[in-house]
């Protein structure tokens, strides 16, 4: 690839590479990177006071907070737990049967991944709602009582709602690796008596490891960082996420310090993931140029 | 009789996830054309198109409480035209200087459009926020699409980043060899081949930009109501109005989505909105 630029680029010259990334590397640093940092350093500050660095705002984070900080927690684990069983299996199903029903489903399942989470969560709030279209449905049915409906604006509905919206992009992603795998690996456990369990577990699951942790990683990352869906869902309610706790923070108190505290719990929350995502992209990429 | 079983078992999760997936959607367009619909009935019992219609301004109505989008609609449009020719110019030089060279902390580059993809991107979005309050961007158009561009540009930078890798740099190299400058073996060879890959690229900036309300939830209100905002600050109190936004945001993501998927890395789709 640089085997025709050297030698007409001297010395003082500039890489051509350098002016071609400036433009996006200056913005992302200023609109991105630096408010980032921002981010960290402002939670050891109290907005609008002189001083040193303090720990003030994490003791008000723990105080007020620390409920819904494990309310968060408990959403996103036990969501991609969710997320991860259901869309292996619709995946293994998907791949293992290709006809004129799966081909069906497969296309209605494409539908929720491109639909936008404000529109997820305006719909879930018409759906879910007391006397909305699913209580009335089931109604109808006569599974539930009208005059007590299920109350969706919490924990179950919040899950309805991402793994309305998650799975099928969890099987998009894990039904991908998938269909890299040969049918005659399927044929071969088959061919010495494996049931189909265990074609899945031993056969399937395993060697579609790497894109299936690509998309719990994902799907964990999202549900932690997600505001649109909480915050119309169940707002202010206690106990609700964290991202809906620093939109509170800085509209009612314009309280930055508690806000970036609270960032940095969310931070704090998708490290393993972050680090797992990143080094796999970078190894990626890297792999990519070597060829 | 054991494939009978199997077969009806099949047809039942069909109909099970075709229910679920569906449901939702059929309540947003129930409540959008809904005149009046108490409970416990299953369906509205008065069907009414009005509020479409007010919507999109051919009505005006007092009584159905609803309020022209027209002007949220443009802006919205306006605002993501604009994201998508500054960020794409940012990002295809970006994206062809990422494919085509070794370049020297090249991982800390890659890290740094990396990042957005890993944490939450709120708190971001919270001290963006006070740093424009105070050069006096916030709640303005041009600050709300810096937040688009932000959104758009890393997204715009590894598809554009994806697309130039797939072009076997031979083709620029013979280019080269007869002749051509750097910039006329590109701008021949290599953005004509890219062209689809960018075109994709472009569109989904656009929605993203779109469909965007965290970032422009904190910088654009109370003044500036794109469409995603419009529909968040009615759905407290006009569930047909705001379900009306709701669909007139989720067709064209729906369809656009549908025609450049091929292009996309899975992963890409997840974040949207």
């Amino acid at each position: 690839m640089t085997s025709l630029q050297p030698k007409m680029w001297g010395e003082r010259k500039l890489p051509p590479y350098v002016l071609l990334l400036f433009p996006a590397v200056t913005f992302m640093v200023l609109m991105y990177a630096w408010p980032f940092i921002s981010s960290v350093l402002q939670s050891f500050i109290i907005s609008g006071k002189e001083g040193g660095l303090t720990l003030a705002n994490y003791v008000k984070v723990w105080e007020l907070y620390r409920k819904d900080i494990a309310f968060t927690f408990a959403v996103t684990i036990f969501n991609t737990f969710l997320v991860g069983v259901v869309a292996v299996i619709f995946s293994v199903y998907f791949r293992l049967r290709q006809n004129r029903v799966s081909a069906l489903l497969s296309a209605i399942f494409k539908l929720p991944i491109f639909i936008p989470f404000v529109v997820v969560s305006q719909m879930m709030n018409s759906f879910l709602a007391p006397h909305g279209l699913l209580n009335t449905a089931l109604a109808q049915l006569g599974l539930v009582n009208l005059d007590k409906p299920l109350q969706l604006f919490n924990f179950a509905g919040l899950s309805f709602g991402f793994a309305w919206k998650q799975i099928p992009f969890a099987v998009l992603i894990i039904h991908g690796g998938f269909q890299m795998i040969d049918n005659s690996y399927i044929e071969a456990a088959r061919s010495i008596g494996a049931k189909l369990p265990s074609v899945i577990l031993r056969v399937l699951v395993p060697m579609n490891k790497s894109s299936i942790i690509v998309a719990l990683v994902l799907v964990y990352s999202q549900i932690i960082g997600t505001f649109t869906l909480p915050y119309m869902l169940i707002g202010g309610k206690v106990p609700t996420t964290i991202t809906v706790d620093i939109a509170h923070r800085v509209n009612y108190f314009r309280d930055f310090g508690v806000a970036n505290a609270l960032g940095v719990c969310s931070y704090i929350m998708v490290l393993f993931t972050a680090a797992y995502y990143l080094r796999s992209k970078i190894k990626e990429a890297r792999q990519e140029v070597s060829q | 009789m054991k494939r009978i079983l199997k077969k009806s078992a099949e047809l039942a999760l069909l109909v099970t996830v075709f229910l679920i997936v569906i449901g939702p959607m059929v309540s947003l367009f129930l409540w959008s054309v809904a005149q009046k619909w108490y409970w416990p009935h299953p369906l509205p019992q008065a069907i009414t198109f009005d509020y479409w219609a007010q919507a999109l301004g051919l009505k005006t109505s007092l009584a159905i409480g609803a309020v022209s989008i027209v002007s949220a609609f443009t802006l919205s449009i306006l605002i993501a035209l604009a994201t998508v020719v500054i960020a794409m110019a940012i990002a295809i030089p970006a994206g062809y200087a990422l494919a085509k060279y070794k370049i020297p902390f090249g991982t800390i580059i890659l890290f740094l459009f990396l990042l957005p993809n890993a944490f939450p991107q709120q708190p971001v979005f919270v001290n963006i926020l006070q740093v424009f309050t105070k050069i006096g961007l916030s709640g303005t158009i041009p600050g709300v699409m810096l937040i688009h561009i932000l959104v758009g540009l890393v997204y715009g930078v590894w598809i554009t980043n994806a697309t130039f890798r797939s072009i076997p740099p031979s083709m620029e190299e013979a280019a080269r060899s007869v002749g051509a400058t750097a910039f006329k073996a590109f701008y021949k060879i290599s953005l004509p081949l890219a062209a689809p890959g960018l075109f994709s690229s472009a569109v989904f900036v656009f929605l993203t930009s779109l469909d965007e309300f965290t970032g422009t939830f904190f910088i654009g209100l109370p003044f500036i109501n794109t469409l995603p905002l419009t529909l968040y600050s009615s759905s407290g109190y006009n569930m047909q109005f705001a379900s009306v936004i709701a669909l007139i945001l989720l067709v064209p993501s729906v369809i656009f989505m549908l025609l450049i998927q091929k292009v996309l890395k899975a992963e890409y789709v997840g974040g949207m909105g």
